[in-house]
């Protein structure tokens, strides 16, 4: 059997669910005819079809759907790109289930630049700060395949809105079948001294590739990767900015408001030091590449050891 | 009225003057809760009681004393500002007590003026932002359908809501998915808050609407009992499509100080003339607060 980083995160999602809703018949799926494109259609509409429901290209009536799911005891994961998931559909995402309290999972597929060939209409840069700034809604962004299955369980088993970014294609491995998921902690990939680099879902992934480089370059650094933007674990965050007195934040998103505005917040309450945010700067997105989009927005894994040198060169 | 028990009504004349009596009290009730509140949406409200009181006090199958009961019928009031005639109903019903209905709006209040399922027994969905909780009825229906439960849903939404795109949404969902326990009514009182749906957008023909998307649209006069009683026994017997109960409806019925008009959807007592003026409007006689 292949291991589970060889696939894609979102059949990574997909056999969870499956697996989740083989021993739980409250779980239901929900797509807003994207489907095909979470990997959710036809595997889990082939398994339940009576727990698999595509509302068709309407994503506030699938909010609201979702809603009234959950509000009769049934756990629904309801799935579009980020920006129709959270951006779109935002008011019923408040009102329906953040405000009500209603038990809904929303899942926002291709996350920032990995929304690649879809372009700017597709690349939301707004869904972490927006859905971080709801009341009653946790926010979640897995790094690799393990976590994306670690957090999927765990979404199905607590009772409370929840919002997980989902990275469709395949990615590097960072943890393994023993990843465990606590949204009060953040996760240390790499301890050191001269800077704290603090990611989250995508942009762990260029962190992580930049450890090698920062290696080259003679940088300890502490890498924070944050599988939960809210609840956020400020402990580990001061802990690491009192030990290396610099920070540089990257985000696979603006650098308004997203994992930047949740650790400069922290910071300046607890323990200011200096912050750097990698991201887009008020920029929306475009066509390209992932390496390409992740040039222009600054957060490749070249740029974030330039950050990192910068940083420490200016202590 | 009409009162024709020679033609299959389900109603007899008792029935239909117990009601009556039922619904009288609660709009001299609900005039008094909006002001002692200082302000309320007076006219959805008004429209909405002969419907409620037909449908709590004949129709729907639920136990106030167990606001949550897994097999009652749900009932979701999308038109979440009309929160005052919900309230009303549910006092008088049982799952609070009535004393609560002096308290709407008040600070830390249990009764908000648009409802609020974490707040009250007996709201069933959270409601306001308009258009949303007919999404959620639809939801209610169909977790129903994937259970093989029985009940119904009940759902009211507003005619200037129905402007709201996710309104149709929902209806095309409901359609194609054949949700038949989902009942759901439109306020017809033709006025939103700016005019009338006439002057500033249009929302005829409304039943040809319904009808296109796949629902099974009934109309009727949303003041008479036994029509009403008529239509939604008709409406739950008929299978395979949900329903869409057009309700002819007077914007404020009832009170004749602002009954029919624009003005009504909103109102704010500032002063004991104001609430004299609109208790005055209402028919209270031999009636007395619960508070």
């Amino acid at each position: 059997m292949a291991a589970l980083h060889e696939s894609e995160l979102r059949a990574v999602y997909t056999d969870t669910l499956i697996e989740l809703m083989k021993a739980n018949d409250k779980i239901v799926c929900i797509e807003a005819d994207l489907g095909r494109a979470t990997g959710t259609f036809p595997k889990v509409h082939d398994a339940f079809p009576d727990r698999f429901i595509d509302v068709g290209v309407a994503e506030a009536n699938m909010i609201g759907v979702g809603a009234g799911l959950a509000n009769d005891g049934k756990i629904p994961f309801c799935a579009s790109f980020t920006p129709f998931a959270t951006r779109r559909a935002y008011d019923q995402v408040t009102i329906s289930v953040a405000y009500s309290n209603n038990n809904v999972k929303i899942v926002g597929t291709s996350p920032g630049i990995s929304a690649t060939m879809n372009g700017g209409t597709h690349m939301c840069m707004q869904d972490l700060a927006i859905m971080r700034v709801m009341p009653n809604m946790e926010v979640y962004s897995p790094a690799d395949a393990y976590e994306v299955r670690a957090i999927v369980k765990y979404m199905a088993s607590v009772k409370k809105p929840m919002y997980m970014q989902l990275i469709r294609e395949k990615c590097a491995q960072i943890f393994d079948e023993n990843v465990t998921f606590d949204p009060k902690k953040a996760k240390i990939l790499k301890e050191g001294t001269d800077v704290t680099i603090v990611a989250t879902g995508l942009s762990t992934q260029f962190a992580f590739k930049a450890l090698p480089l920062l290696a080259e370059k003679g940088i300890s650094a502490d890498l924070l990767h944050y599988p939960s933007i809210k609840p956020f674990d400020a402990a580990t965050l001061v802990a690491s900015a009192k030990k290396t007195k610099t920070v540089v934040v990257v985000d696979n998103a603006s650098v308004i408001g997203g994992l930047g505005g949740a650790v400069c917040e922290v910071l300046s309450e607890q323990y200011p030091v200096k912050v750097k945010r990698l991201g887009a700067q008020d920029r929306f997105g475009e066509v390209g590449t992932l390496d390409y989009l992740a040039e222009t927005i600054g957060i490749s894994p070249a740029q974030i050891v330039d950050a990192c040198v910068a940083a420490k060169n200016a202590k | 009225m009409k009162v024709n028990p020679g033609d299959g009504g389900l109603m007899d004349d008792k029935e239909i003057r117990k009601l009556e009596e039922i619904s009288r009290e609660m709009r001299y009730v609900i005039t008094d809760m909006i002001c002692k509140a200082g302000s309320g949406h007076i006219g959805g409200a008004l429209s909405l009681v002969d419907i409620l009181t037909v449908l709590y006090y004949s129709v729907m199958n639920v136990r106030p004393q167990d606001p949550k009961w897994e097999d009652r019928d749900r009932f979701v009031l999308s038109k979440g500002h009309s929160g005052p005639v919900l309230y009303a109903t549910l006092a008088y019903k049982g799952y609070f007590p009535k004393e609560w209905l002096a308290t709407m709006n008040k600070n830390g209040t249990n009764l908000p003026s648009h409802v609020d399922q974490l707040k009250t027994p007996g709201v069933d969905q959270t409601a306001g932002s308009l258009g949303q909780g007919f999404s959620c009825a639809a939801g209610l229906a169909l977790s129903a359908k994937i259970s093989g439960k029985k009940h119904f849903v009940y759902a009211i939404v507003g005619d200037g809501e129905s402007q709201e795109g996710q309104i149709w949404e929902t209806a095309m969902f409901a359609g194609h998915n054949k949700l038949e326990n989902l009942i759901a009514f439109t306020d017809l009182n033709r006025m939103q808050i700016d005019g009338t749906l006439e002057e500033i957008n249009n929302l005829e023909p409304v039943a040809d609407k319904w009808r296109a998307f796949g629902w099974e649209v009934f109309e009727t006069d949303g003041h008479d009992f036994s029509e009403l009683s008529k239509t939604i026994e008709k409406a739950k017997a008929s299978k395979g499509k949900p329903k869409m109960i057009v309700a002819h409806t007077v914007k404020a019925k009832g009170n004749t100080c602002v009954e029919g008009q624009v003005g009504s959807h909103n109102i704010k007592i500032g002063n004991d003339a104001d609430y004299k003026k609109y208790i005055d409007g209402v028919d209270h006689e031999g009636l007395k607060l619960p508070y």
